[in-house]
């Protein structure tokens, strides 16, 4: 046997010195000049003789299987998508969908524009961040095995936010078909099996027919009330090889689904239930999913002249609305109605709860208080992951979107508001104003606190940004946990100036997230900027180089606190429950030695870096310089050694 | 069994009697302490994490208060660390003798506190 290979090899290697001669002797050899010294005696070359595959080349009728096609099912796939009007199709490449993603270069003219991410995570982050601004979902596409589990944490998180993102993951369904070795290796039987807990649909198409009709109707179901993110799995063989019979193949129609209102009659109850009410308070989370939203909601809120508690999910309430009372929480204590809308954490935000041994809760309401719901949230749940929260008593649970129920529920209210009531209304809103701006007097009085200390805090790091871009088109679409700042100081009066954050506390969302969020603003013009902590910005790095590579300007600042920092304090939460040594809670929850440079990290990969900035009088210049970048069209990260919190 | 709600009345109460005091009584009440060896415990065991290293306040699980020229007489600062009344961890004496928080107490005592916002001009766009 090894002789055998030895000999075998011993043949291949003289065919293809041989060959190689011949070709090497062509291609150097001089001009024979006249005068050349006469050559020494050349050995007699000769060609190896050809193995077997070279001589069925050489004498064999070509083969009948076909080696061109003039359709391909991928044409119609990218058609599909064009036909909805996704922008964008966010991708890591890979061969299980080589044939989809050739399609939309060649067929479609790359459109979908085609965004090169360098992890599955970053691209469906980039949808989801893009969707809150948009207003629609764009789509990504993945390996349907390996490139999905990438994708699960990215997906679990839109989920969490109730954000439409389209997911495409390539498969080779039929076993025959598969190559030997990775094809295996990136096939499964049910490949939406992993993603199906959190996601509002899947399927898996076995003809074009198919992939039009689950294509258009995961897109509807995705941006249907509650939204959620939709799978659809690519078979290879569909989208590589030719259409079967073009002439029967439509596209599917698209109408988007009306949200649903509530019902008319518990309309007019709860309108009926607020007027009377000495202390309404309105909490909310994802009311705004249009620009109507927050406008609607204002006018509600202005009607009945009563406080908004805002947990800023989306771009709810302007920030310095007389009626925001967002950071008067204690407001939910006096409230003898509480209307809440589109709320994620309903039960968390009406109850006091003690992270100590014993763990308590007690309703942060006062005895007696009526609780009417009003949204779409709960119409889909799944079992297994808890996002859906504990359970809350509710009087009035209406079921129906928020932004399209306001104006009817708004229009009841002005019906039954007489004079008499108009009259307390006003004096009650005055109460109120008198109390917000008093809170904004107080958060600039907070935030003079270590003014020049450095490390620099998040107050003064804030107020500097602010200080910069506040006569720009802004829109920011990231934050830090607990990073209250923007809200206290800042006037939030644009739809766009806000999309919430994201959703599953999954970390590494937000420069992703953040990147989608400023590719939709880019075409209207926007200056996009987002906070983003340390700990998350090292999940995703590689999504500057997606902003360089696309020219994506957003000016993103690292609130560089060097640790995990929620988790360091929950350790010295720990060690002094315990009675033992607190002062060691940095091992495994911070990022120093060495500390992190992600100025220069940025600049590696193609984006303007400032930085690291330590001292509070630097912050100012770096920031002019950062923003002249982000004007010329460019992605700058400016990173700020800021104190925890 | 008090509900966190009742606590959060007593606490209340305590804080508003402890307000009605006046500074010469909060300063006499308040132990000698060593500010330069708070400084070295407030930022060793973790303090500085929710208050920040200015005592300017922060967040937790919910907000941490300011710190800086904190008007707490030293009982309530000290009643706060041992049993407080929200998820602020407690610190027993296996932590914090009552010398270490009399130090730290001193420490956040000598930080400087707010400014008029007034005077710089980009808290007031």
């Amino acid at each position: 046997m090894s002789k055998c290979r030895q000999s075998s090899a011993s043949s291949r290697r003289s065919f293809l010195k041989g060959a190689g001669l011949v070709g090497a002797a062509a291609a150097v050899a001089p001009p024979v000049a006249a005068d050349a010294a006469p050559a020494a005696p050349q050995p007699d070359l000769k060609a190896a003789l050809p193995g077997p595959t070279q001589t069925a080349v050489e004498t064999l009728s070509p083969s009948n299987d076909p080696a061109n096609q003039t359709s391909s099912g991928g044409d119609y796939m990218a058609d599909v998508l064009n036909s909805l009007g996704i922008e964008y199709l966010a991708i890591n490449c890979a061969s299980s969908y080589r044939g989809l993603h050739e399609a939309v270069i060649n067929h479609s003219n790359n459109k979908p524009e085609i965004i090169t991410c360098v992890h599955e995570d970053i691209a469906v982050h980039m949808a989801q961040g893009y969707a809150k601004i948009e207003g629609k979902p764009m789509a990504m596409a993945c390996h349907g095995v390996v490139g999905l589990q990438h994708a699960t944490m990215a997906m679990y998180n839109a989920w969490c936010d109730r954000v439409p993102v389209l997911v495409f993951g390539g498969n080779i369904i039929e076993a025959d078909k598969r190559a030997p070795g990775a094809e295996w290796l990136h096939s499964g039987v049910d490949i939406g099996q992993i993603v199906r807990e959190f996601t509002k649909w899947d399927d898996q198409p076995a003809s074009l027919t198919h992939f039009g009709e689950s294509t258009v109707r995961a897109y509807k179901i995705a941006t249907t009330p509650p939204m959620g993110p939709v799978f659809i799995a690519l078979d290879a063989e569909l989208q590589e090889n030719p259409i079967p019979d073009p002439e029967s193949l439509r596209i599917p129609k698209f109408a988007p689904v009306i949200p649903p209102q509530g019902d008319a009659g518990a309309i007019a109850e709860a309108a009926k239930m607020l007027i009377e009410a000495q202390n309404p308070i309105i909490v909310c989370d994802r009311v705004a999913r249009t620009p109507a939203g927050m406008a609607n909601l204002v006018t509600l809120a202005e009607a009945l002249q009563c406080g908004v508690i805002d947990n800023a999910g989306r771009m709810n309430f302007p920030s310095r609305h007389p009626l925001n009372q967002s950071f008067r929480r204690a407001l939910i204590g006096q409230a003898d109605v509480i209307l809440a809308l589109e709320m994620n954490d309903l039960w968390g935000t009406l109850t006091h709860f003690s992270d100590r041994i014993v763990r308590r809760s007690a309703p942060a309401t006062k005895s007696g208080a009526k609780l009417i719901t009003l949204g779409s949230r709960d119409l889909f749940l799944k079992s297994n992951y808890q996002d859906f929260g504990r359970w809350q008593n509710i009087d009035l649970d209406i079921a129906g979107d928020a932004e399209a129920s306001l104006p009817a529920l708004t229009e009841a209210v002005k019906r039954l508001t007489d004079d008499a009531k108009r009259s307390a209304f006003d004096a009650r809103g005055k109460k109120l104003a008198a109390a917000h701006l008093a809170m904004i007097e107080q958060s600039k009085t907070d935030a003079t606190v270590g003014w020049d200390a450095s490390p620099i805090t998040t107050a003064r790091m804030c107020a500097e940004v602010y200080a910069q871009i506040k006569n720009e088109d802004w829109s920011v679409v990231g934050t830090t946990i607990r990073l209250s700042w923007p809200h206290r100081l800042w006037d939030f009066t644009r739809p766009y100036q806000w999309n919430g954050s994201s959703g599953g506390a999954g970390v590494g969302y937000n420069l992703p997230a953040s990147l989608g969020a400023a590719l939709a603003n880019k075409k209207h013009g926007r200056f996009t900027l987002a906070f983003g902590g340390d700990g998350d910005f090292m999940f995703n790095p590689g999504a500057l180089w997606t902003a360089a590579h696309h020219q994506i300007p957003i000016l993103y600042i690292v609130q560089n606190n060097r640790a995990y920092h929620q988790e360091y304090m929950y350790l010295i939460a720990m060690a002094a429950r315990h009675g033992r040594d607190v002062t060691k809670m940095d091992i495994g929850t911070t990022l120093k030695d060495p500390n992190i440079d992600y100025a220069t990290v940025a600049r590696g990969m193609g984006v303007h870096g400032e930085g690291p900035i330590t001292d509070p009088k630097d912050l100012g210049p770096a920031l002019t310089r950062a923003i002249a970048a982000v004007k010329s069209g460019q992605p700058a990260v400016v990173d700020v050694v800021t104190d925890p919190r | 069994m008090k509900t966190i709600r009742q606590i959060a009345r007593i606490a209340c109460a305590v804080a508003l009697l402890a307000a009605a005091a006046s500074m010469t009584a909060r300063a006499q009440d308040a132990p000698s302490g060593d500010a330069a060896n708070g400084k070295r415990l407030y930022l060793a065991d973790g303090c500085f994490t929710c208050h920040g290293r200015a005592g300017q306040g922060g967040a937790y699980n919910g907000p941490a208060p300011r710190l800086a020229q904190t008007i707490m007489p030293f009982d309530g600062f000290k009643g706060q660390i041992r049993n407080p009344v929200n998820d602020m961890p407690a610190f027993s004496d296996a932590n914090l003798s009552d010398k270490d928080i009399a130090d730290i107490f001193a420490f956040v005592r000598s930080l400087p506190g707010p400014r008029s916002a007034k005077d710089i001009a980009i808290l007031n766009n």
